[in-house]
């Protein structure tokens, strides 16, 4: 009688080691950090293209000056997303993170304007200064729509770790975990076509 | 009722069945990845066979002699694909360039669209900026192309491509760090000796085999293999303690006596990653959409 109660004991240890394996506290601790470096990269190659307008700004002025409206738009859009303060902690406000992405997309679309008004400069155009400056932004347009895929993709698998059971037990009890936010649809979708340019 | 109900479970059931389905398919894109097969894949057939064989030597040379993993794909077209998503595909696909530099460069032509890139994996994005890229591509493929000369450009593109990133890196250096970083025990390997180094323990500690001491095993089986996770630690433990009680099972029934017989299988799973004899394969590289595209 008191062998059976053992043997039942150490099945039911090994049963509950075995169960305790999907609590996930190191998975879910892994996919914290992953989704912060993947979020590092996404305003790393922002920051990287807030970098490239000064310039671009002063070539196209030197070309077309009197688009004031569009180089406008440009300098303010930039000043907007300089001036959203963004940490890790950033993803953990989704307002903030709100924030960021409108900023963002409003410099895209205003970069969008302005590279649309070299069409009617031959000049421009054809200045190579300029045909770099481009290059560099197309590449660094296409980084971003990597940098936020690679996020994107992140985020949904942390968040699954954060919403399914069991797991769920462990990021709301042990690590205090909560989603994080995600970029939308409709805004990727902007973001991942880069500029279209024609040589 | 009850019949109704039943109908219902078992729509219920057909429709997250067929849900799966299309989540799977809608998974794929319009146009695959085609199958690295060599340093210079021309699906377009637009290479004389002796440019693409010289063209894939050089490849061949610099690779050994830097690490770098340079590719060449002509496709006939796009099929609707966006260039710089479908190339970055590729090039992750493929895994060009080592783990770790992250040393691969993709030059992607797709003739029907006319257009060109220049995919350059993380570790090249200092030396093949995406200026130069853009500069290779304006200044050797571009006016080549426009003049009809396919073959031409391209393999002035691949030399300017191998010039810019020849100092780079040293091939010794990237691939001796390599072996030292394959010799690292792989998860696997640590549930596996978890549960060896447990299960003797256990055996010789609890001597005739009392379950309490018996479970000193498992915890042991556990340290060792938390090392991987947590997760695989527990299991280790489980898998133990599992081992443990069947042999005490076998003890009490035959009066003791096959505690040594039993054998734990060895596992595979140790093989290295790059394909075996001559073939050409990605080194593990990894792609974050640095480069230039064009047209002609």
């Amino acid at each position: 009688m008191g062998s059976r109660i053992s043997v039942f004991a150490t099945i039911v240890i090994a049963v509950l080691f075995v169960g305790l394996s999907g609590c996930g506290y190191n998975d879910l601790q892994g996919l914290d950090e992953d989704t912060k470096a993947a979020w590092s990269e996404v305003v790393n190659q922002y920051q990287r293209r807030t970098d490239l307008i000064p310039n671009l700004v002063a070539t196209v002025k030197g070309y077309a000056a009197h688009e004031k409206e569009t180089l406008e738009g440009v300098v303010q859009a930039r000043a907007q997303a300089t001036g959203i303060q963004v940490t890790p902690e950033t993803l953990k406000d989704p307002a903030a993170f709100e924030q960021f992405q409108k900023a963002q997309a409003g410099l895209t679309s205003a970069l969008g304007r302005l590279i649309a008004i070299a069409e009617n400069y031959p000049n421009l155009k054809a200045d190579q200064n300029f045909r770099d400056l481009q290059s560099q932004l197309e590449g660094t347009e296409n980084r971003i729509a990597v940098a936020r895929k690679r996020y994107i993709e992140k985020v949904a698998e942390y968040n699954k770790g954060v919403r399914y059971f069991p797991t769920n037990l462990t990021a709301k009890f042990l690590l205090h975990l909560e989603e994080k936010p995600n970029f939308t649809v409709a805004d990727e979708k902007a973001v991942a076509k880069p500029p279209e340019v024609k040589f | 009722m009850r019949g109704r109900d039943r109908k219902q479970t078992v729509s219920f059931i057909l429709a997250c069945v067929l849900s799966l389905a299309s989540a799977v398919t809608s998974l794929s894109f319009a146009l695959d990845v085609p199958p690295l097969t060599g340093r210079v894949v021309d699906l377009a057939h637009v290479l004389p066979a002796d440019v693409a064989a010289s063209l894939a030597n050089d490849l061949e040379a610099h690779e050994t002699k830097t690490s770098n993993q340079v590719a060449v794909l002509i496709l006939p077209s796009l099929e609707g694909e966006p260039l710089e998503s479908f190339s970055h595909r590729v090039g992750t696909t493929w895994k060009l360039g080592q783990k770790g530099t992250e040393n691969g460069v993709l030059l992607l032509v797709a003739l029907r669209e006319r257009k060109v890139r220049i995919e350059v994996g993380y570790g090249l994005e200092g030396t093949l900026t995406d200026l130069r890229s853009a500069h290779i591509i304006r200044q050797e493929i571009v006016p080549r192309f426009r003049s009809g000369d396919l073959p031409g450009g391209i393999a002035a593109g691949v030399h300017a491509i191998l010039g810019t990133i020849e100092g780079t890196y040293k091939a010794e250096e990237v691939l001796s760090g390599h072996a030292r970083s394959d010799q690292e025990p792989t998860a696997f390997q640590y549930v596996i000796i978890g549960i060896v180094v447990g299960t003797l323990a256990g055996i010789v500690l609890s001597h005739g085999l009392q379950r309490t001491r018996a479970l000193l095993g498992s915890l042991l089986a556990f340290l060792v293999a938390q090392f991987a996770s947590v997760g695989l630690g527990l299991l280790a433990a489980g898998v133990t303690a599992f081992l443990l009680w069947l042999i005490l099972q076998a003890n009490r029934g035959r009066g003791g006596g096959w505690g040594e017989g039993f054998m734990i299988g060895p596992g595979g799973g140790f093989g290295g990653s790059f394909g075996g004899g001559g073939g050409f394969s990605g080194g593990g590289g990894d792609f974050g959409g640095g480069g230039a595209s064009g047209d002609w």
